[in-house]
């Protein structure tokens, strides 16, 4: 039974990373009975372990839940949205779904970068905003302060916030009641022909592809015969529904709903996310406006310590794709590491997030290399190629420019801390753009630096220099071009190419002379001398020996306990395990990360 | 039968000392003497399990302390082995004592049952280093004791130990000296490690304790192959000094990866390819011998190839070294499509020689001998 559009409301809850989010949509389902209190546990939304773990969201899981106001009966979609910098395409994926968005803000936190990147994001879709102060409960709850920020910051009259507490349980009615009374009804037409925006995917073992989509106009039905209008490809639907919180079975969705469908797709990449799904048969004239998919910018090598793994990680990698199309990989092969993948992440969280599901999901042992960002180089004979690996760049005969992406980054931080930060940009080639107080507390810092210089530690860095109040949101302003070289790593006079880093040139010496020294700390001693070479070119910038063994013998025997004797012996060479072999020497997976390392020392 | 599998040597342990020194992990009981009577019994039982009396070429009694036991109790555990290990007449048949512990009638006893060699251990002439080993005898004790040993007893094995902290490269070389000055037969000398769970590995997990340097370490190795080399002895294993022909027959069956039988508690025995070691607790073994079981911690049987890098690992210890047609003949493995890029590259270190039928560490290989073994298994 569909709802009529009238009392239908789509929204978004949109805050920074750890303000409560999870734990107010839990609240919104235990109140509206969509789940019983024995099944309330905290943030039913996040499926996967490891988001449940990290307290983040990175999936987007819809859920539809019904609210009685003023004797009507109204259907609330709540589509969720991941919190964290890495992740900002897929807030403006669900935020194209909604009309309206909920701003949380934490009592205490205060704003942070991504409530204002989140905020911004959801004018830009032009959604009424309901503020949200969360937590007012605790007793370190600086309302008042946080008020003021909001209105400084975000323009928000103070009268208009609500306060709430997902935890206690405070307010929920009264977001409720707002979600209903502010935001508007969606404006489809339930008569047009069916248009609905596909906004995500994922990938069920039993079921195939389930597609996540908002009908705008129009009605789905089931086995209704659709036209995916991108590609034209046309299906039947088999089974639809919508998130109760669990995948209930309806026969058709009307305009302004939220819900899924599944149409016999096998494979995710066969779905275009902002595609238009229109009826095959009396099909709409003009697609939905879609959005572009995300691209990896950040991007690493992954290699089985064993070659023989290659095909085990290859399905391995597959397994991840079915569920994540912001992911990627490509076979490649590397001198020292032998047969690998070049894999692409949105950021650097996306990365550590893929490689612990791949480390926790199969046995495989891997050795993954620093990560880069993609560069463009335009050669002497004018193409313009892009570069995902340092291995990649051409020989500094045919460069004609190196290009980089630049990032406009904010952050926002206690004014106390701006000096320290400033520093930091500059070392890290940053141009100042502007400073904003929020108040006399706080401030927001906004600069343009290269992608490359806060793909590292950057994040680390401005949570130590702040105590951990600083926060930052960085969206991509495109290629720049920059003095760039591409700076090599010998190892007992070989090149070991997954070592290579690309770096500005004016830094390439002191990022050399690090490196070396880092590796030399990384790599055991053998039983031969072994040279760590930095250099661009031919020509060597930095180099750091390690003295061979000189003496390694333990003589007892124990009464012929030859045993005890192997298993010592075994010991040693159990130390070598987790590393890659290059000429004759053993490389520790930690000396592939070195370059990552913090720059103190 | 050849010797890698059918025994002609055996090990029998005797665990009890006066004091457990911090560095050692041997099975040692002290402080419970009155378990020596029931523990010399139940040897006795075990060595009966042979059925009949299996001759052997040597015998080894370690410990412990071997003489530190009464000496009837010595006397009967001399009479079990006699009755059971029935020595040939060439046979060699060592045993441990520490210096403090041999007296005229102990060695007698020993000369009786024809005991043929006497390992003492000295480990150190320095009275500091000898209490920070924890070592209970005075440096004075040695010579008194080698005396005692030589009116009876033709060979004697001095046990010293190097790379003990506070200890000089000078101090070393001190030791060696006036360990030649007693002219023993044969040497060992002993690094000193830090072996898991023993005092001496908690005070240096504890910061209280600071191990030598590699540096200083290398120094007092090379310094025991200079002094004794130049004293005529052979450096026969990687650890081990002996005069022409005095080398220590039973230890070099380890060496040769043959087999051997072992009685006790904590021995360990490696007969048929199989490799048993026995519990560890002194108790365990009495209440399991009486009880007519198996006192055994543990048994592993290697597959053919494990066993062949084992045999190469162990054989390469040896002055010897690994002679390719004994080792095929042995292990059943061609010893270049074993190891034949791993030697090749050891041998371009410097650090194994190679002349087309034999491999052997040279004297770098020696200082590096257990990481170049793990590199071969």
């Amino acid at each position: 039974m569909t709802t009529p559009t009238k009392n239908i409301r789509n929204f978004s809850i949109i805050a920074h990373i750890d303000h409560g989010k999870s734990t107010l949509a839990d609240q919104f389902l235990l109140k509206t009975g969509a789940i019983t209190q024995r099944e309330f546990r905290a943030q039913v939304l996040d499926d996967m372990d490891l988001e449940r773990e990290r307290g983040i969201t990175i999936q987007m899981h819809p859920v539809t839940i019904y609210y009685e106001f003023q004797g009507q009966r109204y259907e609330l979609n709540l589509i969720d949205t991941p919190g964290h910098v890495d992740f900002s395409y897929e807030v403006s994926r669900s935020l194209a779904a909604c009309e309206g968005a909920i701003l949380l803000v934490d009592a205490f936190q205060g704003v942070q970068a991504q409530t204002v990147a989140n905020f911004y994001l959801a004018l830009e879709h032009d959604l009424t905003i309901v503020p949200v102060l969360n937590k007012i409960d605790m007793p370190i709850a600086r309302t008042d302060d946080v008020l003021a920020e909001m209105q400084q910051a975000l323009n928000v009259e103070p009268a208009e916030a609500l306060r709430a507490s997902g935890k206690a349980g405070i307010g929920i009615d009264e977001v409720l009641q707002a979600i209903v009374a502010r935001i508007p009804p969606p404006p489809g037409k339930p008569d047009d022909p069916l248009r609905a925006l596909v906004f995500n995917s994922h990938f069920d073992s039993y079921k195939g592809v389930v597609v996540y989509a908002r009908v705008m106009d129009g009605t789905m039905r089931k086995v209704q015969k659709i036209r995916l209008m991108s590609g034209g490809t046309e299906l039947e639907v088999i089974d639809m529904g919508q998130f109760r919180p669990t995948m209930t079975a309806c026969n058709e969705l009307g305009a302004g709903q939220v819900g899924y469908f599944m149409a016999q797709i096998k494979n995710i990449d066969d779905v275009r996310i902002g595609d238009t799904v229109t009826d095959a048969l009396a099909p709409a004239a003009a697609p939905l406006e879609g959005y572009k998919e995300p691209q990896p910018m950040v991007f690493s090598g992954l290699y089985p310590v064993n070659n023989r793994d290659f095909e085990a990680l290859r399905e391995a990698l597959a397994k991840l794709r079915l569920n994540d199309s912001s992911f990627t990989y490509m076979p490649e092969n590397s001198e020292g590491l032998g047969f690998g993948f070049r894999c692409g992440f949105l950021g650097l969280l996306h990365r550590e997030i893929i490689q612990q599901r791949l480390e926790r999901d199969s046995e495989l042992e891997l050795v993954q290399t620093a990560p880069n960002t993609t560069y463009e180089i335009l050669t002497r004979k004018g193409e313009i190629i892009v570069i995902d690996s340092p291995q990649k760049v051409p020989d500094a005969g045919q460069v004609e420019e190196f290009r980089e992406p630049f990032v406009k980054i904010s952050f926002l931080l206690p004014s106390e801390n701006i000096g320290d930060l400033m520093q930091m940009c500059a070392e890290r080639r940053g141009i100042f753009i502007r400073t904003e107080y929020l108040s006399p507390k706080r401030a927001i810092l906004v600069y343009e630096m290269p992608l490359s210089e806060i793909i590292f530690d950057l994040y680390d860095k401005l949570k130590s220099v702040t105590h951990g109040y600083g926060t930052m949101d960085y969206e991509i302003l495109g290629y720049r071009p920059a003095d760039l070289v591409r700076l090599d790593i010998l190892v007992a006079g070989k090149r070991v190419d997954a070592l290579s880093i690309i770096v500005h040139r004016a830094d390439a010496d002191r990022r050399g002379r690090k490196l070396v020294k880092k590796l030399r700390g990384e790599i055991d001693r053998h039983l031969f001398e072994i040279a760590i070479q930095a250099a661009i070119g031919s020509r060597i910038i930095a180099r750091e020996t390690i003295a061979p063994i000189k003496k390694n013998v333990t003589a007892k025997c124990y009464g012929g306990d030859i045993t005890r004797k192997r298993k010592l012996w075994a010991k040693q060479a159990a130390g070598k395990k987790r590393m890659k072999q290059v000429g004759q020497v053993e490389i520790p997976q930690e000396a592939f990360l070195a370059v990552l390392e913090s720059d103190e020392g | 039968m050849p010797p890698w599998l059918h025994p002609r040597a055996a090990y029998v342990h005797v665990p009890f000392c006066a004091h457990h020194c911090g560095y050692c992990d041997f099975a040692v009981t002290a402080g419970q003497d009155q378990l020596m009577t029931l523990y010399v019994e139940a040897l006795g039982q075990e060595l009966a399990t042979l059925s009949e009396p299996c001759p052997v070429d040597t015998v080894f009694i370690g410990g412990g302390t071997p003489t530190y036991l009464t000496p009837p109790l010595l006397e009967r555990l001399l009479a079990e082995i006699r009755r059971w290990l029935p020595l040939h007449a060439s046979g060699e048949w060592s045993i441990e004592a520490t210096p403090e512990s041999l007296d005229a009638g102990k060695v007698a006893l020993l000369a009786d049952h024809g005991v043929t060699r006497v390992s003492i251990g000295a480990q150190s002439f320095h009275p500091q280093l000898l209490q920070r080993l924890e070592r209970i005898h005075n440096p004075d004790d040695v010579p008194r004791a080698v005396e005692c040993v030589r009116e009876r007893i033709a060979q004697v094995s001095l046990d010293l130990i190097f790379g003990v902290p506070g200890q000089s490269v000078d101090d070393w070389d001190r030791d060696l000296r006036r360990a030649l000055r007693l002219q023993p037969e044969h040497v060992a000398t002993y690094g000193l490690t830090y072996e898991k769970g023993t005092p001496l590995w908690k005070r240096w997990q504890g910061g209280q304790v600071q191990p030598l340097g590699e540096d200083d370490e290398l120094a007092m190795y090379c310094r025991a192959m200079d002094v004794l080399s130049a004293a005529g002895f052979e450096h026969y294993e990687v650890s081990n000094f002996a005069r022409p022909g005095r080398r220590c027959r039973h230890n070099q069956v380890y060496w040769a990866n043959h087999a051997y039988f072992g009685f006790g508690v904590g021995a360990a025995r490696y007969v048929q390819g199989r490799r048993e070691m026995n519990t560890r607790d002194t108790h365990g073994y009495i209440r399991r011998v009486f009880a007519g079981e198996k006192p055994l911690l543990q048994a592993e049987e290697l597959p053919p190839e494990e066993r062949a890098r084992e045999t190469l690992a162990l054989q390469l210890r040896r002055a010897d070294g690994v002679r390719r047609g004994e080792f095929q003949e042995q292990t059943g493995f061609d010893l270049d499509a074993l190891a034949g890029a791993k030697l090749r590259q050891h041998a371009e270190l410097g650090l194994i020689e190679d002349n087309g039928a034999c491999v052997r560490l040279t004297r770098s290989g020696k200082c590096v001998a257990d990481a170049l073994m793990a590199e071969l298994l």
